[in-house]
């Protein structure tokens, strides 16, 4: 049995008498599914540590990092399926996590910079990907349009037990390590020097990176990754004062973002990966906008 | 107050000649260097630097480009290894990893905060306080720590700015709260990397201030790498003049003035060539 069962089990308890109340058409429908129940657990935990780190990683200007070990966790799923592997992900799994330790060393040896080795790795590996599925096994298919796009509503046990795992490691890591990985996010050289493991502490933050990211492709998709992990910590930067309004308001966005984009997804039957994206960059604009006329009275207030 | 040359803001330690309680205090080895190479991409960039520097001393290093200032800070905070010598903090050695918190770092503003952060003052002086992994980190902090974040605070000046996002503050109050960072870790040693860039003329005299208040009241030892030498012979016990290896060590108002430094360097001064021609 999966560990993720009685989860899924006990909230859908309390999901099922929540349809009579859902606006729309298709969306109140959707509460009645157990597989409906599993996308939105699914989605709300990757949403919520995506949060957590995204803020990290805008402060450490790597926004790329989630994209690259995106696709680089697609060849390792193109790698699983030509196997004939029940869940590719654990092969994405692997893969991500090397080629994140293998980046940060070649970024702490001062070997490449963080961007040109995110870059090679990124090309590299969705190359080798989509060169293994023409060659063994029959090109992009449907299935595999799932792990490019994110498909929620095809989330099976398996992998929410992934997500379910990775979530609460990732987490449980973030409590313990958070104020030694934002010391270190200011200033590398205070934090060493105040005597903090600060080599340790990148290695743990990529790794844990790369296993979020693979975690979340089932959800949002290898291409849309960065637009859960990034963008809703960007908008957090434009209405927050103070870090810790930041992470809040970064909650408040992914997480709105993410009920939104399954209920158009639903209504307008669209991709649920696309449709999170793409609200979550329109709540961005949005934001943006609201701020530059807020500045714009403000500065005409006091010039 | 306004700042002039001829109103130094130096303490009257410096007039104060006659051998004080304070002289024998000063006396306890701080950082003890000995015999300093650092290669940096195949060159010497350090060669045979001996430097002690004694508790509540203020040190100030200047020197030319690529003289190596921040090649000795960085090989003194262990970030730089060094090819041969021997560094001593407290008495010991504390490379590779075993830094003990003694050592508080201050460096330039403008490369210290990244920029795409929200960030109020006092969450940024809390970083000071974190020297190890705890197992109950989140928020959740010892009235001890709460002090000490309020007396770096206090100390520094910017209690009034505790809440406000330190994008939003002025050259001289970031650097303020970037010094207040370093307090907050209980360093006895501070060393400063240009403090003294990007803030106008009034903050820069009102950290220099803060420096002296530092040294002099809480006994701070004090290591700052400037460019602003009036700033450094104003204020610091000491100069250290560095271009490769130390070449003047000593007192601010005997430092030889920069053409005798040059030729120091072997570069001979251009009107003297030109006076020599004529003869």
């Amino acid at each position: 049995m999966a560990i993720s069962e009685p989860l899924v089990e006990f909230l859908g308890f309390f999901l099922e008498p929540l349809a009579p109340f859902m606006p729309g058409h298709t969306f109140p429908a959707f509460f009645e599914l157990e597989m409906f129940h599993r996308a939105l657990i699914a989605a709300f935990l990757v949403t919520i540590v995506a949060g957590f780190y995204g803020s990290f990683l805008l402060m450490r200007n790597l926004a790329l990092m989630g994209d690259g070990l995106a696709h680089v966790s697609f060849g390792g799923v193109a790698i699983g399926i030509v196997l004939g592997a029940a869940a590719p992900l654990w092969y994405a799994l692997l893969f991500s996590v090397s080629a994140a330790i293998m980046i940060h060393e070649l970024q702490e040896r001062e070997l490449l910079t963080g961007d040109a080795s995110i870059a090679i790795f990124l090309t590299g590996m969705l190359a080798l990907g989509l060169v293994v599925l023409r060659i063994w096994g029959g090109g992009v298919t449907s299935d595999i349009e799932g792990y490019l796009f994110g498909n929620l509503l095809l989330i099976d046990y398996q992998d929410l037990d992934l997500i379910l795992i990775v979530s609460v490691l990732s987490l449980g890591s973030l409590f313990v390590l958070h104020d030694a990985l934002l010391a270190t996010t200011i200033d590398a050289v205070a934090a060493r020097v105040q005597g903090l493991p600060v080599r340790w502490i990148g290695l743990w933050f990529s790794v844990t990176i790369a296993a979020i990211v693979v975690s979340m492709v089932q959800v949002i998709g290898t291409l849309l990754v960065t637009a859960l992990l990034v963008t809703p910590a960007a908008t957090a930067q434009l209405v927050g004062k103070s870090y810790r309004s930041c992470i809040m308001w970064t909650q408040i966005f992914g997480l709105s973002s993410v009920i939104l984009g399954i209920y158009f997804s639903s209504e307008l039957e669209t991709g649920s990966g696309s449709m999170i994206a793409l609200i979550s960059a329109i709540v961005f604009g949005i934001v943006l906008i609201g701020r530059s006329i807020y500045n714009q009275k403000t500065n005409n207030l006091n010039p | 107050m306004e700042f002039s040359l001829l109103q130094p803001l130096r303490g009257d330690y410096l007039t104060n000649q006659t051998p004080s309680p304070k002289t024998i205090w000063m006396s306890a080895k701080v950082v003890s260097i000995e015999g300093l190479n650092v290669i940096r991409s195949g060159k010497l960039v350090l060669e045979d630097v001996n430097l002690e520097i004694h508790k509540g001393e203020f040190v100030g290093i200047v020197g030319p480009n690529g003289g190596g200032k921040t090649t000795l800070l960085m090989t003194i905070l262990g970030i730089l290894q060094s090819s041969k010598g021997k560094i001593e903090i407290f008495g010991f050695n504390p490379y590779p990893t075993n830094f003990r918190g003694e050592v508080g770092w201050v460096s330039q503003t403008a490369a210290n905060i990244p920029t795409k952060m929200r960030m109020t003052v006092r969450e940024l002086i809390t970083m000071g306080t974190v020297s190890r992994i705890e197992w109950w980190p989140f928020s959740i902090r010892s009235n001890e720590k709460r002090e000490k974040i309020e007396k770096a605070m206090e100390l520094t000046g910017i209690s009034h700015l505790a809440d406000k996002d330190i994008s939003r503050l002025s050259g001289g109050e970031r650097q303020r709260a970037v010094i207040g960072r370093a307090l907050a870790s209980d360093a006895e040693v501070l060393i400063f990397d240009e403090p003294l860039v990007n803030v106008d003329r009034s903050a820069r005299n009102g950290i220099l201030k803060l420096l002296d208040k530092l040294c002099h009241e809480q006994e701070k030892t004090l290591l700052l790498v400037s460019h602003d030498m009036a700033a450094i012979r104003q204020s610091a016990h000491r100069v250290v003049y560095l271009d490769g290896s130390i070449q003047y060590d000593g007192h601010p108002d005997y430092l030889p003035d920069l053409i005798d430094l040059a030729g120091l360097r072997g570069i001979q001064h251009v009107h003297q060539t030109d006076d020599q021609e004529e003869e």
